[in-house]
């Protein structure tokens, strides 16, 4: 077996984390493809890939189920698989409302609820939660395979990881008991002060002409028989994030700014108690060919000096680029590893291309 | 184009958004005061423009140009309590639990409100003949923040908020008061991802005023004939192809875009080993000559 760049043979997971806009999910799966070749049994779920990346991995359509890739001509080790999936977020959430709603009416019921479509299209962390939840189907799927998860763009670090923790607080809030679950369901008698709260909410309902609570009362009431459920999953989901065989990266490019910004992360995932295992750098431009090979060759003068200034340029960034990757590892602890993802100098197009950064990554 | 009162910069992650809506903002402080306000969390403008904000959340950088920051939350509070007739009433309910969940459960409330916030700026900066530049979230985010007044209006069919949503419609429409500047690199995902976001803000949400930054372009330097002698020199060639290619996508681009654009402007690439006050007067410059004042 060839040594790895990132050694993921006792993980089960592999969670990648960053703001949007540097790559996160193509590094998902370069990861993804170097431990399959390696010999790994992966499997990979994006989030919102590029048309590119879908058409590399095979998941143009529909793929919310995972799906084979070939990995044909590549030279995997002869254990090593690949498989690749979308996440769809509202869909994900359709299918759990389908799966546990206690009958075909709630279910409909709940579908068709205004709350309900407003929440699933828009709310933020909607798709966070959905992708804990599908990582937990995969997971208890196939409980041996490496699953190597791609996050929805976060501002904040925690927005990902602490999605079950907020999704169970809202389940176990007064808030719901208030505004309209059962009597069983009340832990405790209501305070006065909640029900203060209740008469500003609906005088507020009145003045914005939203009238939301007697719909959220109702949605409250249609989700009643779900909430166990969803509430168990949430732990068992924690419990995974923070198993020690569980791999953390954070993502990030070589501009100062995002270099910070992963620093952040990193700040931010050790209040949690996590431990980043890696912060990937993408798309690092390749080092600087020897300026003399200029001096050296037959050509035009004036040629010459263009090439001149080209490398000076180029020389510029890469200093730029240098400076904000030592920036990056002077300030990571010492359990922290930086792996670097070279830039091909073009967007990948075909699973070759995934393969060049996979075999490329490097400590 | 219009050269709107508030313009509202976004484009795709890692394209530079912070940093041109900065030097947009540079740029329009060298004629008339102007408020770059910052909707990112992180205040990645206000860093670019090195300011730091007071506990008001703003900041001046000079005479002409202030920087502020824009929170969800204040906004939320600041609509209660000009509705709500008591004080006492207001505080009671900002402070309740129920109501962060029943507002959190309608994401659109908050994002609506910062609409609205940002029609009053508009309102404000034609009033003093300022300008407003927005750093605001990327495209998807922002898509969707532009979008909400449309559910509002059928979430609230009447009441104050139905009112205040035809208005926000109409600022938003309006090609003097609202503008967007779409960022992009010259790069194949960034140039497919401002071509569709250019299409949805006209056909969806009805916005007129729509410019492309197609930021950080490079000069060619090489002809096509030049490239072919290169073989001798290794991996300077590569570089020298690199370069061209890029310098010819952006060409391919800017043609792309001006065709649902009204304006594309280039700023350049910046071959600079540390990007400083220098770098975004010099993209600043590269947008002046866009801008114009009546």
């Amino acid at each position: 077996m060839k040594a790895a760049a990132l050694d993921l043979r006792d993980r089960r997971l592999a969670i990648c984390l960053g703001p949007g806009g540097v790559g996160k999910t193509t590094l998902s799966a370069a990861i993804a493809l170097n431990a399959a070749l390696s010999g790994l049994a992966v499997d990979v779920m994006t989030v919102d890939p590029a048309p590119r990346l879908l058409d590399a991995l095979g998941l143009e359509g529909d793929a919310a189920a995972p799906r084979p890739v070939a990995l044909d001509g590549l030279g995997a080790a002869r254990s090593g698989r690949l498989r690749a999936m979308k996440l769809d977020p509202k869909r994900m959430f359709d299918l759990l409302v389908e799966r546990h709603a206690p009958s075909a009416a709630a279910r409909d019921a709940i579908l068709s609820d205004r709350i309900y479509r407003n929440l699933s299209n828009a709310m933020a962390g909607v798709a966070d939660y959905m992708a804990i939840e599908q990582l937990l189907e995969l997971h208890r799927r196939d409980p041996k395979s490496l699953i190597v998860l791609d996050t929805p763009p976060a501002r904040e670090a925690l927005d990902f990881l602490d999605a079950p923790r907020r999704m169970l607080e809202l389940l176990n809030s007064r808030a719901l008991t208030l505004l309209g679950a059962s009597r069983e369901m009340m832990r405790g008698p209501l305070a006065l002060f909640d029900l203060a709260a209740r008469g500003v909410l609906s005088a507020f309902d009145r003045l914005t002409g939203l009238h939301l609570l007697t719909d959220v009362q109702a949605f409250v009431r249609r989700f009643e028989g779900m909430y166990a459920g969803f509430a168990e999953r949430a732990a068992e989901a924690q419990t995974l994030i923070r198993d020690p065989r569980t791999f953390i990266i954070v993502v990030t490019t070589a501009e100062i700014d995002r270099i910070d910004q992963a620093r952040e992360f990193v700040a931010a995932l050790d209040t949690m108690g996590l431990r980043t295992d890696a912060v990937a750098v993408k798309r690092v431009t390749a080092p600087m060919p020897d300026m003399a090979e200029i001096e050296r060759a037959e050509l035009p003068r004036a040629l010459k000096r263009k090439l001149m200034r080209n490398f000076e340029d180029f020389s510029a960034l890469k200093q730029r680029e240098t400076a904000a990757l030592r920036h990056l590892r002077d300030a990571l602890p010492s359990a922290t590893r930086t792996i670097v993802a070279q830039d091909l100098g073009r967007e990948p197009r075909a699973l070759k291309d995934l393969a060049e950064i996979a075999i490329g990554l490097r400590l | 184009m219009a050269l709107p009162r508030l313009t509202f910069v976004t484009g795709k992650g890692g394209t530079g958004k912070s940093t041109i809506a900065a030097a947009l903002a540079v740029a329009l402080a060298r004629r008339r005061p102007t408020t770059l306000a910052d909707l990112d969390q992180r205040l990645s403008a206000a860093r670019v423009l090195g300011a730091k904000l007071n506990g008001a959340g703003a900041a001046q950088v000079d005479d002409n140009l202030e920087v502020i920051a824009l929170d969800p939350r204040s906004e939320l509070e600041s609509f209660i309590t000009r509705i709500v007739p008591f004080k006492a009433v207001s505080r009671r309910m900002l402070k309740s639990r129920t109501f962060g969940y029943v507002t959190a459960a309608l994401p659109g409330l908050e994002a609506f409100l910062m609409l609205e916030r940002l029609r009053l700026i508009a309102g404000a900066a034609a009033a003093e003949d300022r300008f407003a530049v927005i750093d605001a979230p990327a495209t998807g985010n922002a898509l969707e923040l532009l979008g909400v007044a449309k559910g509002v209006a059928q979430l609230a069919p009447f009441g104050t908020l139905n009112r205040l949503a035809a208005e926000v419609e109409e600022f938003l429409t309006d090609a003097h008061r609202f503008g967007v500047v779409l960022t992009l690199r010259p790069e194949e995902l960034a140039l497919r991802e401002a071509i569709d976001a250019a299409s949805n803000l006209r056909t969806q949400l009805g916005i007129v005023n729509v410019a492309a930054v197609l930021n950080g372009v490079a000069a060619p330097l090489f002809t096509a004939a030049e490239i072919s002698k290169l073989g001798v020199v290794g991996a300077h060639a590569g570089l020298a192809r690199r370069r061209r290619a890029a310098a010819e996508f952006a060409a391919h681009a800017k043609r792309d875009l001006e065709r649902l654009c009204s304006t594309v402007v280039e700023t350049p690439m910046m071959f600079e080993p540390i990007f400083g006050r220098d770098a975004l007067e010099t993209l600043a410059d590269a947008l002046a000559p866009a801008l114009t004042f009546e």
